[in-house]
């Protein structure tokens, strides 16, 4: 098991008249090197779930895995182990403190204890990670950028860690389409190129759905299905009856579909889509 | 929404008391504090404290609520104790240890000025615990009315109380949230030197501070917006209208008021 949780439950201030159970009884493995998708409304308990998987929050019961370790186990080595998860917050440009990007950046690997001419390194390397040049950027101020460089400056600041996992709640809340594309597009290269693992708790699948080879879907806080994308999108009408929206592609298929097109249902991603639609236009030309 | 008003100590529910009016329930408290402060027989404070049970059990509120209230009076009642116990002379000699010896009189006053404190925490937490925060700020804004006429903005003053009960707790969870996310890139705020924590939590104010400018900024354009003006009259959305409720209790309290007076109790 390389990431996961097992029965886990959360209750926010228990033994209070608020008292809230944000998860209940999750379980779910997911592989190294996987990229996962954490989708459901606002409220089921994503953020919950997420801020488990580095030990911010603690099981009310029930137990977090990370490459065979028991989070809850660990006191002193908890601190080393959510090292290799990086978490980027929502609105992690929200974070921001320093005068510089470089600071901004550097802040978690000065938090390791690096050297400082590590920290340099590191500082420069997440920034290309993220497609900025690093000479034009680290002396100016965070909050002179646009909101999608800041999205950017968010993540290079926890990949300055070196993370193996890299968990984000809500990555494109706020950003623009093309924004949204930018981010994505490098996720997915980060993922191949890297073999780092992604877990993404989003409400915009169209651009991510292609990329994900798991799909975990939280209604009131319990995990409901689980499973590969091709799945858990073909339940569409289930999605829509909790209240989400499968990608707009999977929407048009099905749509054909309904129109007694002979097309195939478990299409999600506009590659996939237009293809899809060719093939049946070259059909019917014949 | 139910996390945003957890501050003070709401316990909600809809008993008599919680449906009381704040206002009458602010007047009622008031005076019986001040009935509270002038008994001097310990038959007269033991029906209090009785009242005070019997209301408590009423709201349906978990008692330990009402005893977590009374643990900061602890260390005054230990500090009453020793004063009374040890230095109080007068009547029967209880106890002698050395030449220090503790005096029925002593130990008769100790413990009527401890039931006496526990009594009046105890219907002050019956006001706190069955009356939400804004509500209760409403009450006190009304009672403040007065002081306009000696120049105080009072209307302001109760706006300026109920928003900034409106946003602490959304700034607790605001630096709560901050707080988790600035660990998650290794900040430490537990470790090392006082100079050094108090540098560890730059992190945590300076977007404190940002985000609560902005909420302020944000607030301010919407209030202008829907038409806010200082010195203006205001109405508000849920009047709170004294009940016939309302008066049987304070024409209840007043009563005990009087007989406690008249008996000279
Ligand atoms: N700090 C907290 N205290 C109390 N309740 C909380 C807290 N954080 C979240 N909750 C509650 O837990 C539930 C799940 O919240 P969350 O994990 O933030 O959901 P999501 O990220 O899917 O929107 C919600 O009902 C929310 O109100
Ligand atoms: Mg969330």
């Amino acid at each position: 098991m390389f990431i996961g949780t097992d029965r886990l439950t959360h209750t926010y201030m228990p033994g209070t008249p608020y008292a809230k159970k944000a998860l209940d009884n999750v379980s779910f493995e997911i592989k190294q090197g996987g990229f996962a998708l954490v989708i459901g409304r606002s409220g089921s308990g994503k953020s919950t779930l997420i801020q488990h998987l580095n030990g911010l929050l603690k099981p009310t019961s029930g137990r977090v895995f990370f490459d065979g370790h028991d989070l809850g186990q660990k006191g002193n080595e908890l601190l080393k182990i959510r090292r290799k998860i990086g978490l980027v917050f929502q609105m992690p440009e929200e974070l921001f403190f320093s005068e510089t990007i470089f600071d901004e950046i550097a802040f978690a690997p000065r938090n390791l204890g690096l050297e400082e001419t590590e920290v340099q390194t590191r500082v420069i390397e997440a920034l290309e990670e993220v497609g900025m040049e690093a000479e034009q950027f680290i002396d100016r101020h965070p909050f002179q950028l646009s909101a999608g460089q800041k999205r950017m400056v968010a993540l290079a600041a926890v990949l300055s860690l070196r993370p193996e996992v890299l968990i984000l709640d809500e990555p494109t809340a706020g950003l623009d389409h093309s924004g949204q594309k930018i981010l994505f597009k490098l996720l997915a290269s980060l993922n191949k190129k890297k073999n780092m693992t992604f877990i993404i708790c989003t409400h915009h699948l169209d651009q991510v759905a292609a990329l994900a080879d798991q799909v975990l879907v939280l209604q009131e806080g319990r995990l409901v299905m689980d499973g590969f994308p091709q799945k858990i999108f073909g339940r569409r009408s289930q999605l829509i009856k909790m209240g989400l929206s499968p990608p707009v592609t999977a929407e048009i298929m099905a749509d054909l579909a309904e129109r007694g097109l002979d097309v195939r249902s478990d299409i999600f991603n506009l590659e996939d889509a237009r293809a899809e639609i060719n093939r049946l236009r070259r059909h019917r030309v014949k | 929404m139910s996390r945003s008003i957890t501050l003070g100590q709401y316990y909600p529910g809809k008993s008599l008391i919680h449906r009381l009016n704040p206002r009458a329930k602010i007047l009622s408290l008031v005076m019986v504090l001040i009935l509270l402060f002038s008994l001097h027989t310990y038959e007269a404070l033991l029906a209090q404290l009785a009242v005070a049970l019997l209301l408590i059990w009423n709201t349906r509120v978990p008692f330990r609520y009402f005893l977590r209230g009374l643990r900061p009076i602890l260390y005054i009642a230990l500090f009453a104790i020793i004063i009374y116990f040890f230095f109080t002379s007068g009547g029967v000699v209880l106890l002698r240890i050395g030449f220090i010896t503790v005096e029925s009189h002593g130990v008769q006053q100790g413990i009527f000025i401890i039931l006496r404190l526990i009594t009046l925490v105890l219907f002050s937490l019956l006001l706190t615990l069955t009356t939400t925060p804004l509500a209760l700020t409403h009450g006190i804004g009304y009672f403040l009315k007065p002081l306009r006429y000696v120049g105080l903005p009072t209307e302001e003053i109760a706006m300026i109380m109920a928003i900034a009960l409106r946003f602490i707790p959304t700034l607790m969870e605001e630096s709560q949230r901050l707080m988790r996310a600035q660990v998650s890139r290794g900040a430490d705020f537990e470790t090392g030197s006082i100079f050094r924590r108090a540098k560890s939590l730059v992190p945590l104010i300076v977007p404190l501070f940002v985000s609560a400018f902005r909420r302020a900024d944000d607030l301010a354009l919407a209030m202008e917006a829907r038409g806010y003006q200082v010195g203006a009259v205001r109405t508000r959305m849920y009047e709170d209208t004294i009940m016939p409720l309302d008066w049987t209790v304070l024409l209840v309290v007043i009563a005990m008021v009087a007989v406690a007076w008249i008996l000279g109790l």
